[in-house]
């Protein structure tokens, strides 16, 4: 399936799109970069005010029941902003592994809280370049945590993560509060600190297991869900540097024309628009197709074009720009940091790569 | 996808199904050009006979009065057994809609008739040797007969694209030279057996000669054959360059499809190892794939705003840029992957089935049509509003500038 929008969706992007440009600002994000473990309170106030928490949610546990479409703008719309908290996806990501695969307990325990964002989540699955390791280190016995997981995004301040650890028969994916004795979260200083990264140590802590059987194919539909809303994260935030990229070749001149004159300039951002809407066709389509059976080829394909996107034109609108694009001040850089920080967080190319593949290999076969 | 859609598609499927044998791959290995024209025009028969012709066009016209989307479902399940219908694309994708635009009545009814029952073939004359990417630039001479009313043409035509089977043509021609290039030309239908016309092919590098140069001595043609205004030619040419841009259907750009390939990797070894082990060969596999749905979901869209009465986008400009090039560069790679025994060339596959046919027909994808760069310019002039290229040769009169 690929879809048209239709009027409620294009509202609900439209309306996010307006609110942040009104609500970020680049001098907050820039002083986010300087420290670690802070992330920008009032474009997350804004999130809660707005419902977007809430949008994955049932209505019964407090959400407003919306899927991955209506998320995907909303995403799409933070990209453009660079926007300082990356909870939203990882919220999503939580909530509905716990819908899926979490007892009515804790369902009534989380989903509320994390519908009206006062809870934030985060999705702890990777260790080192394994994105979804089949033995995890990190271990559960008796019910208990104990070991590490590296680098988790949101890890600085979730009061809840989802874990993928090695039980006494296999994987199992586990949901752990963070508050507790036993958690040590030490900041990683990243070149995106927004990002809220940290190394979380767990020393005996309790957690409730969501799923043993079966829990590297529900790690990788979780995977799969953030995957698409990261993918529309990635969109916005192309299509921003893109526009950035053509509105200075339309008003820089050299040898008395404007830059955007020159075909080597020209061709550059025709060739970033062409990226952009490769990678906008794979994450609507994507989206569209949530619940279907070749959602996770489809979830594959978005982020790769997706990450191509962001990566290639955020290079190239900084190349178009010349001396003052490889400013503090000119602001590109936090797309550029943004673009190779959604390109690792949740998957590398490589993952996502070898993820499609499998599903190919598995059709053909 | 709509039911109805699916039910459509499956009855397409096992219709084509039935057909395989007598026109599809199989039934066309050996044959000579002539010998697989003539299955052509009547694989071309049996689909206007069994409402597959013109899907999407309008029953006035011999169509089906369908929508895009059943075209498209068609089109992928044909897509699938080599039919012999190349001969008719050009004819029945621009020239014949076009015409069917600007000339009413019987004839014109006839006309779209036998050119949907592959009984006739058109032809479009605008590229020559020197306008091509820049085709206001073109030199054939549409010179009035006052007395008569009718008009001569003379000149040369270049890369016509099944001009040797054409029955008729449409051709832009400078009317006037004394104006800027744009506004001397005008647009004609024209007989292709008309006297002075003659069709000389052109060999392609791949060997075989499906363009042509044509040739126009004094050949005369009635007012009544042309379509718009005196001097209004360049607004239809590019009315049906609008209609091209919505024929490129295949995100394969009309090479092997990706499940080829994943087929092909699967039973080839590299040191030891299945080909589809290696990350070199996997990276290339999810980055294709990854184009060509992306690109599938741009033409669906597209087709459905369509549907939804809302104005084309930019959409045929990045399809085909993205297909064409997506597909050189993987028959580059997987002539690569098969090593030594890459290099054979089998006359008897198609571009869809062989990697080394596809590899040696993919230059021309990238050229006629629009090459790459123009469809660059148009996507950074008419859609990101960047500035034109300098243009000499603007507001300056065809005659007045230097040649
Ligand atoms: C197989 C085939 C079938 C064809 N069929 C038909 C047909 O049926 N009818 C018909 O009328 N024509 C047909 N054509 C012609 C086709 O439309 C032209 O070949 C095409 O438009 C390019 O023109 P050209 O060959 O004159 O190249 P040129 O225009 O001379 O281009 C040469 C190079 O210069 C580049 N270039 C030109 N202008 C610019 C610019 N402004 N900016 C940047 N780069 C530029 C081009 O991209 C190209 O790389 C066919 C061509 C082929 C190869």
């Amino acid at each position: 399936m690929s879809i048209l929008y239709d009027d409620a969706q294009q509202a609900i992007g439209g309306e996010a799109v307006r609110i942040l440009a009104d609500r970020t600002r680049s001098e907050t994000l820039k002083a986010l970069l300087e420290t670690t473990g802070r992330y920008d309170m009032r474009f997350w106030e804004t999130c809660k005010e707005q419902g977007w928490t809430a949008v994955g949610i049932p209505e019964v546990f407090g959400g407003i029941g919306l899927g991955l479409v209506e998320l995907g703008l909303i995403a799409e719309a933070i990209g453009q902003v660079a926007g300082g908290a990356p909870f939203l996806g990882t919220g999503h990501g939580v909530a509905q592994a716990i819908l899926r695969y979490g007892s009515d307990a804790l369902k009534e325990r989380w989903l509320p809280t994390l519908a009206s964002g006062e809870t934030i989540g985060a999705v702890a699955f990777a260790e080192g370049a394994d994105m979804l390791p089949s033995e995890p280190a990190l271990r559960l016995t008796h019910g208990r945590l104990v070991g590490a997981k590296p680098a988790v995004c949101a890890g600085a301040v979730a009061q809840v993560a989802l874990v993928l650890a090695s039980g006494k028969q296999g994987p199992v994916l586990a949901l752990v509060e963070l508050a507790g004795d036993g958690v040590t979260r030490n900041m990683v200083h990243t070149f995106d600190n927004s990002r809220c990264t940290a190394d979380l140590h767990f020393d005996g802590v309790e957690a409730s297991v969501l799923t043993g059987e079966g829990a590297l194919l529900a790690a990788r539909a979780v995977l799969e869900l953030q995957a698409v809303v990261t993918a529309h994260e990635q969109v916005g935030g192309a299509e921003a540097m893109l526009g950035k990229a053509r509105d200075y070749a339309m008003d820089r001149r050299a040898f008395g024309q404007l830059i955007g004159g020159f075909q080597s300039v020209k061709h550059r951002i025709a060739e970033g628009y062409v990226l952009v809407e490769l990678a906008r066709a794979n994450a609507i389509h994507a989206a569209a197709s949530e619940g279907e059976a070749d959602f996770g080829r489809h979830a594959a394909a978005a982020r790769l074009s997706a990450t191509e996107a962001y990566d290639s034109v955020s290079r190239d609108a900084t190349q178009v720009h010349g001396g003052i694009g490889v400013t503090w001040e000119a602001d590109l850089h936090l797309h550029q940091r943004r673009a190779r920080t959604l390109a690792i967080e949740n998957g590398p190319a490589l993952f996502w790569e070898d993820a499609l593949v499998d599903y190919l290999v598995e059709e053909a076969a | 996808m709509s039911i109805d859609l699916e039910i459509y598609r499956a009855d397409a499927k096992a219709w084509l199904e039935t057909k395989a044998m007598e026109f599809g791959h199989a039934a066309r290995r050996g044959l000579s050009e002539e010998e697989d024209l003539t299955l052509g025009r009547r694989w071309q028969a049996e689909k206007f006979a069994a409402g597959y012709s013109a899907i999407n066009w309008s029953k006035e016209h011999g169509g089906q009065g369908l929508g895009a989307l059943e075209k498209l479902a068609f089109e992928q399940e044909e897509m699938k057994h080599s039919f012999p219908n190349d001969y008719f694309g050009v004819s029945l994708g621009m020239p014949v809609p076009i015409m069917l635009r600007y000339v009413k009545g019987d004839w014109a009814r006839e006309r779209a008739t036998k050119a949907l029952k592959g009984e006739e073939i058109w032809c479009q004359l605008f590229s020559e040797p020197a306008a091509g990417s820049d085709l206001a630039g073109l030199r054939t001479r549409a010179d009035r007969d006052d007395a008569a009313g009718d008009w001569i043409i003379n000149g040369q035509k270049l890369w016509t694209t099944w001009a040797q089977y054409a029955d008729y043509g449409v051709i832009v021609a400078r009317s006037d030279p004394t104006v800027a290039k744009h506004r001397g030309l005008t647009y004609f239908w024209v007989n292709m057996k008309s006297p002075g016309v003659t069709v000389r092919p052109v060999r392609l590098a791949e060997g075989r000669s499906e363009v042509n140069e044509v040739f126009f001595d004094d050949v005369r043609i009635a007012d009544s054959q042309r379509l718009g205004s005196v001097g209004g030619g360049f607004g239809v040419a590019m009315e049906t360059l609008m209609i091209e841009r919505y024929q490129a259907t295949d995100p394969a750009g009309f090479g092997p499809p990706i499940d080829l390939f994943v087929e092909e990797a699967k039973t080839i070894r590299i040191g030891g190892k299945s080909a589809i082990e290696d990350g070199r060969v996997r990276e290339r596999i999810a980055r294709t794939y990854a184009a060509q749905s992306a690109l599938a979901a741009i033409h669906r869209r597209a087709l459905l705003s369509l549907a939804a009465g809302m104005q084309p986008g930019p959409e045929g400009s990045v399809h085909k840029l993205v297909s064409v090039r997506t597909r050189q560069k993987l028959s580059e790679f997987a002539m690569d992957l098969k090593g030594v025994d890459g290099m054979r060339y089998d006359e008897d596959k198609t571009r869809k089935e062989s990697w080394s046919k596809s590899w040696m027909t993919a230059p021309t994808g990238r050229i006629a049509g629009g090459a790459d760069e123009m469809l660059l310019n148009t996507i950074a002039e008419k859609i990101l509003g960047l500035p034109q290229d300098h243009r000499p040769d603007k507001g300056v009169a065809f005659n007045d500038f230097p040649r």
